[in-house]
């Protein structure tokens, strides 16, 4: 390839990238180190505030380590249910292996707001999952399921495990059977195969689907607001409340960015891993 | 096959994917230190015998024994065979030391003895500096070579290999054809081998199993299927031959002659019972056997025709002509390469020895009793 004309392969996403991305990201950079005045607005002048507040008041903090403890904790729950499901959907030679693809990917045809409300139908105190758990004998009173961290771990975790499910099929589906087949003859147990082959050769997918799951998780709105009520706060449903209740889009700015930021860390340390474990299957 | 216990034994092997029936009823033995190869087209069923001795692919009926102990249904990852893969199936996360060492890994290899005897395997491979490497760092020989260095250092009982030459360049499979080969003479391993390569399986092995659609045409030594094919299939997969449709008119102690459709010429061949007058019978003759003659005064022998050149074409070691008979019937005959050409249009003789001519029972048998 001629030097060059990888640029202009590249121009078009680049171009929506700076038009959608880098351009607003930057407005909020100046707009982030005004002062802002209760019932008078922004104001001239500079001040660091909003960056000292958010990173040491407790009530800031908090949000702050629960959204990354919830997109960790998503990320493993999608991780541990969906690989199972990839494994068998990647290997099966079943004739029905194409519908069980699209069921799988049949939560994310209905709209966001509608699965929702239906998980609060599920995990309301009087709920089904209430109902069914008392039935059971398993607890004495209703579990608060809603407006706290279990909610949104559930809500979220169904909602993005399609996304963890479909990345790992196609990684699981690069790796050559032949390859799996060598380890056993070899002496490898199907469990030993599996840890010392498979496993590792699935890494590049593991990792994807995990970056993904996560930043659609800390980013996600809709769900943690519905889930986890008005009280309930993570970084995106607080930077929502401060835009367009508080109308404090200075504070605001200064969480997203840190939130934009703590994304960016992530996509570079996830990127040396791969490098560093060899991302070659 | 000498008194020594079969290393390999496999009895009326069976399978079949749902309607389709990849392994009919195979049986073969493989005596200890022996070269087996298992030739066919491809899906003739030879890959699904292997994986079935090495245990990837279960099979409905039938037994395997490996030196008297039968495995038919010991697990994979117990039956210490080693299995060399036309793709070669590296590792790709491992570097070469640690693919290779994979397997006395599994088997408790510690470390005092792991890393000398890795480091043998990779010399007797000829690969001893490039453990560190990683399998995509080298080329398709090498890969190869430390594809057969993987399964080799577990030292197993039998070593299996699936077309392990076929995606090497022409060059370089012959050079490690030869150095399988040596590999093999000096190690005194029992080796089955699948190819669908009549040159390979001829060069390379002690026996050659030919299959067709998951049956078992002819076991013989290389010269046996090749000389002696029992089938027409047999024949037409080894090597270029002409197919001579005739019926048997004369069977005797001297010779058999057989009257070739179309009535004008008779083909004569030397005796051999189970072939009576009237029965229908191809008469094959294989390309290198046919001889071109100038010299007309040689038309009273047997098996000589005058003929025309219709075809020429020089391939280094040989010239490959199709010549025309009276008749318009045409002939493959493929002469020294040293020899003078003929050119299109000249007229010759061909000739051919009725030890040549290989006669094979066709259409309806009357007494069927082939070799």
């Amino acid at each position: 390839m001629r030097s060059g004309s990888g640029w202009r392969l590249l121009a078009p996403a680049l171009l929506l990238l700076a038009v959608a991305f880098v351009a607003p990201v930057g407005l909020m950079v100046p707009t982030s180190v005004r002062p802002y005045v209760p019932l008078v607005g922004i104001t001239g002048g500079f001040t660091a505030r909003h960056y000292t507040r958010l990173l040491t008041d407790s009530y800031y903090l908090e949000i702050i380590g629960r959204t990354l403890v919830l997109g960790l904790t998503v990320t493993g729950a999608t991780l541990l249910l969906g690989y199972p499901v990839a494994f068998f959907l990647a290997r099966t030679r079943s004739r029905w292996r194409n519908w069980l693809t699209i069921l799988v990917v049949f939560p994310l045809m209905l709209n966001l707001v509608v699965r929702t409300f239906g998980w609060i139908a599920l995990l309301a105190q009087n709920g089904l999952v209430n109902q069914a758990l008392q039935a059971m004998g398993l607890v004495d009173g209703p579990v608060k399921l809603l407006f706290n961290f279990a909610g949104l771990l559930i809500g979220l975790t169904h909602i993005f495990l399609p996304f963890m499910v479909l990345v790992l099929i196609g990684a699981i589906q690069n790796i050559p059977r032949d390859v799996e087949d060598a380890a056993r003859v070899l002496g490898a147990s199907w469990g030993g195969a599996f840890l010392r082959v498979t496993l590792p050769l699935s890494a590049p997918g593991i990792l994807s689907g995990s970056i993904l799951v996560f930043v659609l998780t800390i980013s996600a709105l809709v769900t943690p607001r519905l889930l986890g009520g008005p009280t309930y706060q993570v970084m995106s449903t607080l930077i929502y409340d401060e835009f367009l209740q508080r109308l404090n889009w200075p504070a605001g700015s200064a969480q997203s960015l840190l939130l934009t930021a703590m994304v960016l860390a992530l996509i570079y340390v996830s990127g040396r891993l791969a490098r560093r474990t060899g991302a070659s299957a | 096959m000498s008194g020594a216990a079969p290393a390999l034994r496999v009895r009326r092997l069976r399978k079949a994917f749902g309607p389709v029936v990849a392994v009919d009823d195979v049986s073969l033995d493989a005596a200890p230190g022996e070269f087996v190869a298992l030739l066919g087209p491809s899906g003739c069923g030879k890959s699904t015998l292997l994986r079935m001795v090495a245990g990837l692919v279960e099979p409905d009926g039938g037994e395997i024994v490996l030196a008297g102990e039968d495995i038919t249904r010991v697990a994979v990852h117990r039956r210490n065979l080693g299995l060399v893969f036309q793709s070669y199936a590296l590792f790709p996360h491992m570097t070469v030391f640690e693919n290779v060492a994979f397997g006395l890994r599994r088997r408790g290899v510690g470390p005092p003895e792991l890393g000398p005897r890795v480091e043998r395997m990779l010399e007797l491979v000829r690969l001893g500096p490039l453990g560190a490497r990683y399998p995509r760092e080298l080329s398709g020989g090498q890969q190869q070579r430390v594809a057969l260095a993987r399964a080799l250092v577990t030292e197993p009982r039998v070593l299996l290999l699936d077309e392990p030459l076929s995606n090497l360049d022409a060059l370089l499979r012959d050079e490690m054809r030869v150095e399988l080969k040596r590999l093999q003479e000096r190690l005194g391993i029992t080796m089955i081998f699948v190819t669908h390569d009549q040159a390979e399986a001829l060069v390379l092995s002690d026996r050659v199993v030919v299959m067709e659609a998951g049956r078992v045409e002819q076991i013989g030594r290389p010269e046996e299927v090749y000389r002696r094919p029992a089938t027409a299939f047999v024949a037409r997969f080894l090597g270029r031959a002409n197919f001579l449709a005739g019926t048997v008119a004369e069977s005797g102690p001297t010779g058999i002659v057989v009257a070739l459709d179309g009535d004008r010429f008779q083909v004569v061949a030397v005796p051999r019972s189970g072939l009576g007058a009237g029965q229908r019978v191809h008469a094959v003759i294989r390309q290198e056997a046919i001889r071109l003659e100038a010299a007309e005064g040689a038309a009273q022998r047997p098996n000589n025709f005058a003929a025309t050149v219709v075809f020429h074409a020089f391939a280094g070691q040989a010239h490959h002509y199709v010549i025309q008979l009276a008749d318009g019937r045409e002939l493959e005959v493929a002469t020294p390469g040293a020899a003078a050409p003929l050119a299109r249009g000249a007229h010759t003789h061909v000739a051919w020895s009725p030890d040549d001519v290989i006669l094979l029972p066709a259409g309806p048998a009357t007494s069927g009793d082939a070799w």
